[in-house]
């Protein structure tokens, strides 16, 4: 696999950080707000977006500890679900999740930043296809086999869910057979490599991965843009929307680009800065989902 | 085009080197056989080693997305698995469910999610075998049933590529060929060096003998003799040693051939006593009819016409029998008369044995030729044909210029010349003179041999022999001849 694909876990020496977070995460739970002050601070990451190596990681990490001056843990799962779980349940302090799950859980999640990509915290999903593919439109998908990237990726299922359903279908009945990669990247890969035919993948990474790794995405041809929707946010736990990690990770992201190593980090991430919170940016994906929650 | 040359008449300087080869190129096809096949053998071994690690290893990856029926996982770990397992060039690898549909494949487009295993690719799998070779089509099957707690998940399948493996094969008899032809070439030449080495005393005896042959007696050089410890030496040392005393038969030989020439010039002088004596009667019955009857002029003229004719007959044989044994004034030079003096010669056996010589003396007054050793041939021959005819025969006798030589015809009506003389005369190094084979003839054939002419015979038992000389004519006198 490429250097820029994210490791299954996460170096050893982050694994005692891990278990503090945890444990921190507890604690949170708990009244003794005093504890909490030395608590390291935890962040969520999920390799369904985010695809990177581990330089990325590790200066990630270095530039948030600093900034918070204290130790950050990076914790990463590999679904959207499971990331979720752990904000819900309070076990971290914040993660970059999907649209998707934001809008599913609302009124208990605060927004803490959006990235900002090309002057905007918004993102197209794209459908991909094989670059040999004469395939032109969705409707030339049907009865083919299909890789979502994540079922709680909006970009990755949502978007094409909601489209099959606006057709009066579902991913079942359109394609012949639908698999998830739990990663944009893989989504491209396999699409690339002919295990499937078309994929659903996120426009920002796709377009990164086509600066990154052109003669991957070379492979692979968009037959589809979706509208323009809210771009994977950091999120937090609203019950601990004003914790100090909390807090100190929102302020830590939205000063990134005055600090060189966060300045390197936005690079990695071909990201311009990272914004205030808006809410109202996730309408669109809210609408989707109400769609298709009321055709179910 | 030279024509094959059975081995057997190789010279040994070709035959050891060529055998020496030949068992070289043996036991190298052996040995390139066997090493061969081990490397095939260990080959197969090593790549059923690498074979069961890859699907070991792959199999406990891939168990989990199996059950799952995880299409990208399995995927993504046949993806990771590629290129991990140095030494296996994987085609293709297929996850497949227990029904035999592709779970996932690292080459999707030629084995789709969802479609059945070709049943071309099936009818190639061994459940017994976890590994099938196909030299010809350069791959390898791999087949592994995933089992989880007993029960049959799936299988794992998997072609490799052996072109390479095949490929060391070739590379490794290549070298075996060209190291194996450079060692039997290099065998060939140091066999050959070695047996040049051994087999130059052969050929040096080899030139000795042939000269020994062509009547040149020469012994083998002191400083190429060697020690008579070995065994070329005491051949060396025997063949001087025989050299030697064929030498010395054959100055025994010459000297017999020069008393033979005293032994003719003998009986030469006694027939030549017997003609000048023959007419002295006469004459002195002349003188004395001269002395009493001198006045009577008839008388007179008669008595020195007998005179005349008595010493005639008498200057005849001395000159022939002068030019004959001394040499004329031009030995290099044979005149017609030279020929024709040969009668005188021979007289007193042709008279003796009342033979008649049917003489043919067509050649040129003078010829550049070798005369006095012509003379001597043409003599001898013809005193053999006298001797051979019997009483009251006759003798043939013709000589002519034929073209660049000189032809003599001797013919006899004797009983044939005998097959020993014949060969003596018709021999490129006449043999030394045997008690059968007279001296005279010897001679002739010596002499025949040193002026470079040859001979033809013509002869059958009772009906007599016909010998014909060829004698080369010196060139540069050509023109003197027709001038």
């Amino acid at each position: 696999m490429s250097r820029h694909a994210l490791p299954e876990e996460l170096p050893p020496r982050t694994s005692r950080r891990r278990f503090l977070g945890a444990a921190a995460g507890v604690l949170l739970a708990s009244p003794a707000a005093v504890a909490r002050v030395a608590a390291p601070a935890t962040f969520g990451l999920t390799p369904v977006f985010l695809d990177s190596d581990l330089e990325l990681l590790t200066v990630l990490e270095q530039y948030l500890s600093e900034s918070l001056g204290r130790d950050v843990a990076l914790v990463k799962r590999r679904t959207y679900q499971e990331m979720t779980a752990l904000l819900l349940s309070g076990q971290i302090d914040a993660a970059w999740i999907c649209g998707f799950p934001y809008v599913q859980y609302r009124e208990r999640l605060s927004l803490v930043a959006i990235p900002i990509h090309h002057g905007q915290g918004r993102y197209q999903s794209y459908i991909v296809v094989n670059a040999n593919d004469p395939a032109r439109s969705v409707e030339d998908l049907r009865g083919k086999i299909h890789a979502f990237s994540d079922p709680d990726s909006n970009s990755g299922f949502l978007v094409t869910r909601h489209l099959l359903a606006t057709m009066g279908e579902s991913p079942a009945s359109f394609f012949s057979r639908t698999f998830y990669t739990y990663g944009h990247r893989n989504v491209i890969r396999a699409v690339a490599a002919g295990l499937a035919h078309s994929g659903s993948v996120d426009g920002y990474v796709w377009e990164v991965v086509a600066e990154i790794d052109p003669d991957l995405t070379r492979q692979t041809r968009v037959i589809r843009k979706s509208e323009w929707l809210g771009f994977p946010p950091v999120a937090c736990n609203r019950n601990y929307e004003s914790s100090a990690n909390v807090r100190g990770l929102g302020h830590a992201l939205l000063s990134m680009s005055d600090h060189p190593l966060g300045r390197r980090v936005l690079a990695m991430l071909r990201l311009d800065r990272f914004g205030a919170p808006d809410d109202a940016l996730f309408d669109g994906i809210a609408a989707k989902y109400d769609f298709v929650r009321k055709q179910v | 085009m030279t024509r094959w040359r059975s081995p057997l008449t190789w010279p040994l300087t070709v035959r050891v080197p060529a055998a020496v080869a030949v068992l070289m190129i043996l036991v190298a096809t052996a040995m390139s056989t066997v090493i061969l096949r081990r490397l095939t053998s260990d080959q197969e071994a090593h790549l059923s080693e690498l074979a069961g690690a890859y699907l070991d290893g792959l199999s406990t990856a891939i168990a989990p997305a199996v059950l799952r029926q995880d299409v990208w996982e399995a995927f993504d770990a046949l993806d990771r698995a590629r290129g991990r397992y140095a030494g296996l060039t994987l085609r293709y690898a297929i996850v497949a469910l227990p029904g035999r549909s592709v779970l996932a494949s690292s080459d999707p487009r030629s084995f789709p999610v969802g479609d059945p295993v070709t049943a071309a690719l099936a009818g190639r799998l061994d459940d017994r075998r976890q590994l099938v070779i196909d030299d010809a089509q350069k791959t390898a099957l791999l087949h592994r049933p995933l089992l989880d707690s007993g029960t049959l998940i799936g299988h794992l399948i998997a072609e490799v590529d052996i072109a390479k493996l095949l490929q060391v094969r070739r590379e490794v008899l290549r070298t075996l060929v060209l190291f194996n032809a450079g060692l039997a070439l290099l065998f060939a030449v140091v066999g050959y060096a070695m047996t040049r080495r051994m087999v130059g005393p052969i050929k040096l005896l080899g030139v000795h003998v042939e000269r020994l042959r062509g009547g040149r007696v020469e012994a083998i050089p002191q400083e190429r003799l060697g020690d008579e410890r070995t065994e070329f030496g005491r051949l060396f040392h025997r063949f001087n040693a025989m050299a030697a005393a064929i030498g010395e038969r054959e100055a025994l030989a010459q000297r017999l051939a020069g008393e033979e020439k005293v032994y003719l010039l003998g009986k030469l002088t006694s027939s030549m006593a017997h003609e000048v004596n023959n007419p002295l009667g006469g004459m002195v019955n002349a003188v004395d009819t001269l002395r009493k009857h001198g006045d009577d002029v008839d008388v007179r003229r008669r008595s020195l016409d007998l005179l005349e004719r008595g010493l005639t007959g008498i200057r005849n044989v001395v000159r022939a029998a002068l030019v004959t044994y001394k040499g004329g004034d031009q030995p290099d030079r044979l005149t017609h008369g030279d020929i024709d003096d040969l009668r005188y010669l021979v007289r007193h056996e042709t008279v003796r044995r009342r033979i008649r010589l049917d003489w043919h003396n067509s050649l040129p007054a003078t010829l550049q030729v070798d005369g006095a050793a012509v003379r001597q041939i043409v003599l001898n021959l013809l005193l053999n044909a006298c001797a051979a005819s019997p009483v009251g025969g006759c003798v043939r006798v013709a000589a002519a210029r034929d073209g660049d030589s000189v032809r003599f015809e001797i013919g006899d009506e004797g009983p044939g010349l005998p097959p020993d003389m014949a060969a003596l005369l018709g021999s490129a190094s006449p043999e030394a003179p045997s008690a059968k084979v007279g001296l005279g003839l010897w001679t002739a054939a010596r002499l025949l041999n040193r002026i470079g002419g040859t001979v033809a015979i013509r002869t059958a038992p009772g009906k007599g022999t016909t010998l014909a000389i060829v004698v080369p004519v010196t060139k540069g006198e050509r023109l003197d001849a027709v001038a």
